[in-house]
């Protein structure tokens, strides 16, 4: 099989806006995760948990609205705040007293949350397999080069970047913001001005808890939501969050541009090992920046 | 130092007599399956499945007088909590057979156990043909299609259609690569024009198919054998209905048109996907099956699933295995089931004398809408009886002696 030749068909750009999609459900989830890796220096395992619960939740709230485009969007703004809330309650609940601890300690934490939302989850929820429909509004496809590209990608295209100059206004322009920002490099010093850290704690965690949960709802039409849909993305937001540099949102969203592409465009190449290239391209950034492409808060 | 080592011995005497004690009265089935989870779509109905037909042979007084009780074990889809279990369940609990398990690495760890402690197992769902094929013994048999079967099945209903340049796609495991390669190889052999094209594997779990699906059409194959288990049978026919997949290239998936995959899609599964399934509620239209279908309903409030009919058989096997015996030994219900027929709800099923898997038959058809479900329903079915996508006993003797 030629690749270059692969590489360089009409399929390419199609391919491209396939993998740029994609980009967008890994960046809005592993920037959440991001952030509060960077202000709160807890590399959250239970983040998948909250994303599989934003799918669930975007599946009950369409069950409940009988389907449809309202329902649809009704999904995408309930399942954020309900995961969010979830955050919250973990936040203030849990990891709030074990500040002073050692890492390890919370990162224990998020990994035994990890297992007892998972669990909450089949209760609530129950082991079935549940699918959500893509609003008709979304179904189909638009043809590029002869390939389609479906509607619901498309409108991932755009939720995308709206995602990240929202969140760049929040981080830059809001008072409370600035104030993480400061948190994530020095928490005693923004402790010493006057300021209570643990709400600009409790604050960068729903965010970053309702960015999972709004990655789930936007996840929802696209798969099957089931048990363990959280272990299979936890692994590649981690790898992202890495290579971009731990808790910069930026290199976030470097990380899934280059996750996102080197898969799509490797399955081009070389379908059969489609699979290997993120990962080879997670390899290759680490021998060159062992710390990351983008400055890390830690 | 005598009384450190005895203290163990008694104790463990003491569970044995315990243990034995509780089995003379009754026949105890030891169940070691998958039941936390998303595997407990297919295990759930196994059990409750037994646990029908428990209850009716039960309700009738019992097998030479006893009654069937059961007990279970969540192996989590781990081997070795799986091997656990089912050692505890032989020694403890002291169970007349085992029956499980959903993971085909489990049903080989057990099923070696077994043939050690000589203790008859029965795998209920998982797919490996090593469980009844090269790694068979005589203490394992197989109530369930594996992959050799599926494949070849699948082969021969597509031999009989003229497409030539085939792609294979699947989920990059064993499950995965047994079914591509099963369907492939008997198909080239009924065939011998086809040709393959090319192949994609994704990682198990693997969420965005759209990406392989555009690849896949840029390369222009005729058909594409997709090789799909578990949570992946949904996600890629959701990708296939969203980017037209289906409408311009036609493809197979193993237990395309099963219920556990048609179902949580509602309306919205692709049409005109190939698929092969051991059973559906609505084929074929006997009253065998009705009463099945109506007496499961009533007990469960759900439509039976393949993996009902395996539990179902199961429970009936076990019983008139024993009753052919005329005592409780599990030797004389190993010799006692090889070679027995029972009737079933898709006609009679054979237990396999010299490989010990169960002959069944396999419905081929394709998806379509149905004016009574809410949800696809397969449409055009074939029934391929069992003995012919069987590999022969002579095959698996060969495949044993290796």
């Amino acid at each position: 099989m030629d690749f270059a030749a692969n590489l360089f068909s009409t399929g390419t750009l199609s391919q491209i806006l396939v993998g740029l999609s994609r980009t967008t459900i890994l960046f809005i989830v592993s920037s959440g995760m991001s952030l509060i890796l960077g202000v709160l220096r807890i590399p959250n395992v239970a983040h998948g948990s909250l994303y599989m619960i934003g799918a669930f939740v975007a599946w009950t709230v369409i069950q409940f609205l009988g389907g449809g485009l309202f329902a649809f969007l009704a999904a995408l703004v309930v399942a954020p705040l309900i995961v969010a809330a979830v955050g919250f309650v973990l936040e203030r609940g849990f990891f709030s007293y074990l500040y002073e601890r050692e890492h390890l300690m919370l990162l224990l934490l998020t990994f035994s949350f990890a297992l007892i939302l998972g669990d909450l989850v089949k209760i609530v929820w129950g082991p079935e397999y549940r699918s959500v429909t893509v609003p008709a509004f979304f179904q189909g496809s638009a043809e590029i080069f002869g390939l389609p590209l479906p509607w619901y990608n498309l409108f991932l295209l755009i939720v995308g970047p709206c995602i990240a100059v929202f969140l760049w206004l929040v981080i830059n322009k809001t008072n409370l913001g600035k104030i993480a920002r400061a948190a994530a490099v020095d928490g005693e010093m923004v402790g010493a001005v006057g300021i209570n850290v643990g709400w600009i704690f409790a604050f960068t965690f729903v965010l970053g808890s309702f960015l999972a949960g709004l990655g789930g709802a936007l996840i929802a039409p696209m798969v099957n939501i089931s048990l363990g849909m959280d272990h299979s993305l936890i692994m590649e937001a981690f790898l992202i969050v890495i290579i971009g540099g731990l808790g910069n949102m930026w290199g976030a969203l470097l990380g899934s541009l280059i996750f996102g592409l080197t898969q799509s465009l490797g399955i081009l190449v070389w379908p059969q090992f489609g699979i290997a290239f993120p990962y080879l391209a997670v390899v290759a950034v680490l021998v060159v920046r062992p710390r990351g492409l983008l400055r890390s808060t830690w | 130092m005598g009384k450190i080592v005895s203290f163990p011995a008694v104790v463990l005497s003491m569970f044995c007599l315990a243990g034995s004690g509780i089995a003379g009265d009754t026949i105890k089935v030891g169940f070691v399956d998958t039941y936390s989870g998303p595997a407990t779509t297919f295990t759930n109905d196994v059990l409750d499945g037994f646990k029908m037909a428990a209850e009716k042979i039960n309700a009738k007084g019992g097998v030479l007088g006893r009654k069937i009780t059961y007990v279970t074990r969540d192996d989590k889809f781990k081997p070795d909590i799986g091997l656990t279990m089912a050692k505890e369940l032989i020694l403890n609990e002291n169970v007349d057979l085992l029956v499980g398990t959903i993971n085909s690495a489990t049903a080989l760890a057990v099923s070696d156990l077994c043939r050690k402690e000589k203790v008859p197992f029965i795998a209920t769902f998982s797919k490996s043909d090593k469980i009844t094929g090269e790694k068979g013994h005589r203490y394992v048999f197989g109530m369930n299609e594996n992959t050799e079967m599926a494949g070849r099945a699948a082969a021969k209903a597509l031999s009989r259609m003229k497409f030539v340049k085939y792609w294979i796609a699947g989920d990059d495991y064993e499950y995965g690569h047994a079914i591509a390669n099963g369907v492939f190889n008997h198909l080239k052999t009924l065939n011998p024009k086809v040709q393959l094209l090319g192949q994609s594997w994704w990682k198990v779990g693997e969420t965005d198919f759209t990406p392989y699906i555009t690849q896949i059409l840029a390369a222009k194959p005729d058909f594409v054998i997709v090789a799909t288990g578990g949570g992946g049978m949904v996600n890629f026919q959701k990708a296939a209905q969203s980017t037209g997949f289906n409408k311009r290239i036609p493809f197979y998936q193993h237990t395309a048109i099963e219920l556990s995959t048609l179902m949580p899609q509602g309306q919205n599964a692709p049409e005109g996907v190939y698929g092969t399934a051991n059973y559906l509620f609505y084929y074929p239209d006997s009253k065998e099956n009705k009463a099945f279908v109506e007496e499961f309903r009533k007990a469960y409030n759900r439509y039976p699933k393949s993996g009902a009919l395996y539990g179902y058989m199961t429970a009936q096997f076990i019983a008139k295995s024993f009753e052919k015996a005329g005592k409780i030994d599990r030797e004389k219900l190993i010799d006692a089931m090889e070679g027995m027929t029972l009737p079933s709800p898709v006609g009679p099923m054979e237990m396999r004398a010299c490989d010990h898997q169960v002959t069944l038959p396999m419905f081929f058809g394709v998806t379509k809408k149905s004016t009574q479900h809410e949800f696809l329903v397969a449409g055009d079915v074939v029934s391929i009886p069992g003995k012919d996508y069987m590999p022969s006993c002579a095959e698996i003797a060969k495949a044993r002696a290796k």
